[in-house]
């Protein structure tokens, strides 16, 4: 679960084709230490996701069974053994690595279908008044009402688990999200002055959508897209961690975390540095778009701003 | 208002049954329950017969229906394992994750009042940002593994609370805290954005304008006002909190319907898996009615019309 | 705020319903509580080879006419007293007189009748006929306390295939499974809830009176809770822990359990087809390292009968490890037109033993030092369970599969057709000569029993190589320092409550 900002026009990023826009931007993050620092560890994470496996991919899966479970903080095997070893005695620090690409990427896969899906049925559910249209609310209806983890487990359970399958089925269950916000924003355009034109000019629906519609539904889309990725992470590690994610030797940062925890009472850090791995990375995709939203926000931005007032 | 309920009503009803229809089909596809009823060296003869007897060897529609045909009689099947009715396997573990989601959501609002409002309060100030942090960092945390470090420096390392299970009171103070977590997140947010809002709203300068002490205007003006967002989540707060439940039961051993189902899922007991989600639904699609109707109670401004 | 007033009375009523319901048994000096490592899930006698099932209800509640001894699979008397064959087809049984249900009805040859017919009706699934194979029994009792069993055809080992029958109550319904079973056994059924199994002393029982009053069943999934539940006190019992939660040698007990772990090969699939392949994939890995995985205590297994079974061959040397051998082997076979760098899928299954999953991390990570190309998949039971068994699922390709064979029933004959007969139904290869030893194997009695087996195992290990005998597994129990009493090799199967002492 994410926090839903209340107005999520409110929450729109900037779009920065001003001048100095950027730097506005920055002085603003710059301002905010907590959100700073959660953009720096982003930046380090998604360097390490995308860089990291060719560096460390290797010691990943090497296997040192006379090593299991070496404590962490000790640099005599070296500098990757710092947050100890895993239970075949691989180095820890290398797999939250790799686990990290795994983690960040099943997420970002998720979250790119659910939007483009969700889009979609949401242009289509808003524009026609067919009969499909109906069909459409209804499916989503039922993804909403039901626990997304219980309905992802079924489904997960049914396709076979695999990468493919989990981000299926995540993206199943964050769909509906995109396809009512994208419903709504469309029942509201469609009325509007430009569309009526294009129509009476004899452009077709497909068109309309695709050219006159789509685009100004987009940056909402995409607000979203960035604050439901924290829910996506926690919904897939959640599910690996129950063993119905992903599966050996493939590892994320959830199965990491399930691995680990039937050591958990001789070798702590098996289990404690992934389930810190995701705490740090929703808590600072949860921070910043917390700024981004007081960023947004008019009545709140003056917190961000240097030139201080009185608060009242 | 009775009209508007009725159609929620019947749309609930559609969605409960496109649900069941959609859960039928899904196990049904997930392939034959008599490899992980029979013993491994069964012979292919014990497994027809088991198929038979359950039905399992019938062309899936008809199946289906049957299915059907014993819903409309109130039959919810057997289960495969506990040799009862499945409906009543889920309606014994129901009130343990009820149990369980009320006190964790009381406990969650109340205590999300209280910090959300302060902070409110002084927006800025210390407090506030250090309850944003911890309120995010709540709705951020992976639950299983607040649950397992739980474990580990309470039951194991310090010896306070027991590990696992029900039984004392003490069993109860862990899963609670795990499943409290999001739902106290959410809520500080959600309360502290409206009390913002609210304070700066004009009848509380107004108020403010009159003499009325501050205290008086966050805890009688504006907390009530900012109840209403409240009530707004709750609907979303209700199934992540049977997610939750699904993590929380299976690593605290809690006998609810979390833990049922995915154990029911695993073991591809059928009836279970589709009455667990039967109870699960209705249960969300009556809470989401109440809300509808604690909402319209609570804010007078709200009528609801049929159209 | 009258609204919220109300929520907070309804939460704290939940509050009070919830903590005033009974806290578990803990008191008192002869009820002790066991905590399982899953809930048992039905109590029906005739499931009682499931682990779940069997823990709970052999030897407590329910008892069968012979019990194997563990330590040469002998049938011992239990119900029965003693047993000779009358012909080739028949075995006459003879009862333990003066034994009572524990709802008061008599135990005899009836009783007997009843059992065996409840078993073999159809009526509901009876998951302990899978041991019997095909036998057919026909029961006649004799007079009050003799009985004679017909099988088809000439069945050797019928007292100890009568270890699985749990003799219940002639008042038990012979149609449908049931969940409070009624036996002769020193226990009976209390209460069986969602979070409990109570069994309490029965009064009438036949033997000696045991110490423990009553006992209470728990049940939790994770290993470390299990430990740590016994180390607090919260339990006195749990018949298995993880290797790594194994660290009190005051409380921590290992045993022998039975389980012979192995990777079988599919053999019908080049390049696995070849004798070189099977060997190189043997002596690829590092055993010694595999054992750290598993527990110091486990047994290197050459066989996938644990020792103690009538069949197993002691003089048989299991794999060692050497890759360079392997490679050799390899490159000869490769050089021989083999498609040694065919991909050959390692099949798992999420769950299946301990530290499993690592396991085959581990040797996948050592076949491909040696050369092979392998690709892991973890498979949930049944999915597995299709690789198992006949028929194969058609387009499979070379595969290995990762497998457990649990052997507590005294005989190879429960293993060694299942595996190597061109007919078993987990074996993927024909080959005449085993074929005729086995057919041989399972009519010989006494030591030609023994000796026909023996060279089975020697025959599939030494020339055909046919799969990969990993270990005998050992288990770990965690028994509370209040409690006199230690695992064994059936301890898989049952927990006989009578045998635990209480230390005074």
């Amino acid at each position: 679960m994410t926090v839903i900002p209340t107005d999520l026009k409110a929450a729109q990023k900037p779009s920065g084709r001003e001048p100095g826009k950027a730097r506005v931007l920055l002085g603003y993050l710059v301002h905010d230490k907590l959100a700073l620092i959660s953009a720096i560890y982003l930046l380090i994470l998604i360097f390490a996701a995308i860089f990291g496996p060719m560096l460390v991919g290797d010691m990943a899966t090497k296997l040192g069974l006379r090593q299991r479970n070496m404590a962490p903080f000790s640099l005599e095997q070296g500098w990757l053994y710092v947050l100890g070893a895993d239970t075949l005695g691989r180095s820890i620090l290398a797999r939250l690595v790799v686990g990290a690409q795994n983690t960040l990427g099943i997420a970002a896969a998720a979250v790119v279908t659910s939007m483009l899906i969700g889009g979609a049925l949401g242009l289509i559910a808003g524009y026609s008044n067919r009969w499909y249209s109906q069909v459409i609310l209804r499916l989503a209806d039922i993804i909403m009402s039901f626990p997304s983890l219980l309905l992802a487990l079924i489904v997960l359970y049914t396709l076979g688990p695999s990468i493919p399958n989990l981000i299926i089925v995540l993206a199943i269950t964050r769909i509906p999200i995109y396809l009512r916000t994208t419903r709504a924003e469309v029942l509201e355009l469609r009325e509007r002055m430009f569309v009526s034109a294009a129509k009476a000019m004899g452009a077709g629906s497909l068109r309309i959508v695709l050219s006159h519609i789509a685009p100004l539904v987009a940056p909402t889309l995409i607000t979203i897209a960035a604050i439901d990725f924290a829910s996506v992470i926690l919904a897939e590690s959640a599910l690996s961690f129950l063993g119905l994610g992903i599966q050996p030797p493939q590892f994320t940062w959830g199965a990491m975390v399930a691995t680990g925890r039937g050591y958990l009472a001789n070798a702590w850090w098996v289990a404690f540095w992934p389930g810190l791995a995701i705490l740090l990375t929703t808590l600072s995709l949860n921070l910043l778009s917390s700024w981004a939203r007081t960023v947004a926000d008019p009545q709140q931005r003056w917190r961000l701003q240097t030139l201080r007032r009185a608060p009242r | 208002m009775f009209g508007y309920l009725g159609k929620r009503a019947l749309h609930s009803v559609v969605s409960v049954l496109g649900l069941l229809v959609l859960v039928f089909f899904l196990t049904r596809l997930t392939g034959d329950p008599s490899y992980l009823f029979l013993p491994l060296d069964a012979t292919p003869q014990a497994r027809e017969a088991f198929s038979a007897l359950h039905g399992f060897d019938q062309p899936l529609y008809i199946q289906f229906f049957n299915y059907l045909g014993d819903l409309l009689h109130l039959d919810f099947g057997e289960s495969l394992r506990q040799n009862r009715s499945a409906m009543e396997v889920a309606l014994e573990a129901f009130p343990q994750t009820l149990k369980l989601a009320v006190m964790a959501i009381f406990l969650a609002g109340a205590l999300a009042l209280v910090v959300g409002s302060l902070a409110a309060a002084k927006p800025g100030s210390l407090f506030d940002r250090f309850a944003s942090l911890v309120s995010l960092a709540g709705a951020s945390a992976p639950d299983f593994w607040v649950a397992i470090v739980g474990i580990l420096v309470f039951a194991v390392s310090l010896d306070l609370l027991p590990t696992s299970g029900t039984g004392s009171a003490a069993h109860w103070i862990m899963p609670i805290g795990v499943l409290m977590l999001r739902p106290f997140g959410l809520l500080v947010q959600v309360v502290r954005g409206t009390m913002i809002g609210a304070l700066s709203s004009p009848y509380v300068k107004t108020a403010r304008a009159k003499g009325v002490r501050r205290q008086k205007i966050i805890f009688s003006h504006a907390l009530r006002n900012s109840l209403l967002p409240v009530i707004t989540v709750a609907g979303d707060l209700a199934t992540s909190l049977v997610n939750g439940a699904v993590v929380v039961e299976s690593v605290f051993g809690w006998p609810g319907i979390g833990k049922l189902m995915i154990d029911a899922i695993i073991q591809r007991d059928f009836a279970v898996v589709q009455s667990t989600v039967l109870v699960t639904a209705c249960a969300i699609f009556i809470l989401n009615i109440a809300i509808d109707i604690l909402y319209a109670v609570l804010d007078p401004r709200i009528r609801y019309q049929t159209s | 705020m009258r609204n919220k007033g109300a929520l907070s009375k309804i939460a704290l009523a939940v509050l009070l319903a919830s903590t005033a319901s009974p806290a578990l048994a803990q008191g008192g000096a002869n009820n002790i509580t066991i905590v399982l490592p899953e809930q048992p899930s039905n109590l029906e006698p005739c499931g009682s080879i499931l682990t779940d099932v069997g823990q709970v209800l052999s030897q407590n509640i329910t008892e069968p006419l012979t019990v194997i001894d563990p330590k040469d699979g002998t049938p011992q008397p239990k119900l029965a007293t003693k047993w000779e064959r009358v012909n080739d087809t028949t075995w006459r049984f003879h009862l333990r007189d003066g034994v009572k249900f524990q709802d008061g009805k008599e135990f005899n040859a009836e009783a007997v009748a009843f059992t065996l017919k409840r078993m073999t009706g159809g009526a509901f699934t009876c998951n302990n006929l899978a041991k019997f194979g095909s036998a057919k029994l026909s029961v006649t009792p004799v007079d009050k306390l003799t009985v004679d069993i017909k099988t088809e055809k000439p069945e050797p080992i019928l007292p100890a295939l009568l270890s699985v029958a749990m003799m219940v109550s002639p008042a038990t319904p012979a149609d449908k499974a049931v969940n409070d079973p009624v036996g002769t056994g020193p226990y009976k059924l209390n209460t069986f809830t969602p979070q409990t199994v109570v069994l309490d002393r029965f009064d009438g029982y036949w033997g000696k009176t045991p110490d423990i009053a009553k006992a209470t069943y728990v049940w939790r999934g994770e290993s470390s809770l299990r430990a740590a539940m016994v180390q607090t006190g919260e339990a006195q019992l749990t018949p298995t822990i993880a290797i790594q939660d194994a660290t009190n040698p005051k409380t921590d007990f290992s045993y022998l359990n039975s389980e012979t772990t192995a990777i079988r090969i599919d053999t019908e699939q080049p390049p696995l087809n070849d004798v070189r392949v099977r060997k190189a994939l043997n002596l690829a890995i590092d055993w010694q390292g595999m054992a750290e995985l598993f527990g110091t205590d486990v047994l290197r297994a050459s066989q996938m009968v644990v020792p103690g079974i009538n069949g197993h061959n002691p003089d048989l040397k299991p794999w060692g490890y050497d890759p360079d051998q392997a490679a050799k082997l390899l490159a000869e076979a490769k050089a021989d037109g083999v498609p040694v760098g065919t991909t050959i899928k390692l099949i798992g299954r999420n769950g299946i033993y301990p530290n499993g999953n690592e396991g085959l991390e581990a040797m996948m990570t050592m076949w491909e030092a040696v050369g092979f190309d392998i690709d892991l998949t973890m498979l949930d039971v049944a999915d597995w369970t299709r690789y198992l068994q006949k028929p194969f699922p058609q387009e499979r390709g070379p595969n290995l599969l990762q497998i457990m064979h649990d052997n507590n029933k005294g005989d190879a004959a429960f293993t060694v057709p299942i595996f190597y007969h061109s007919s078993g139904q987990y074996a993927t290869f024909s080959d005449p000569k085993v074929d005729t030893l086995i057919g041989e194997a399972l009519n010989a009695t006494d030591t030609g029993r023994t000796k026909a087996f023996q060279e089975i195992f020697s025959e599939v290990h030494d020339r055909i190589a046919v799969d990969i005998p990993m270990f005998h597994m050992i288990g770990y129990t965690r028994v509370g320092e209040s409690l006199d009493w230690r695992p064994n090799l059936t301890t898989n199967s049952e927990i006989p409550l009578a045998e635990i002492r209480l230390k005074k």
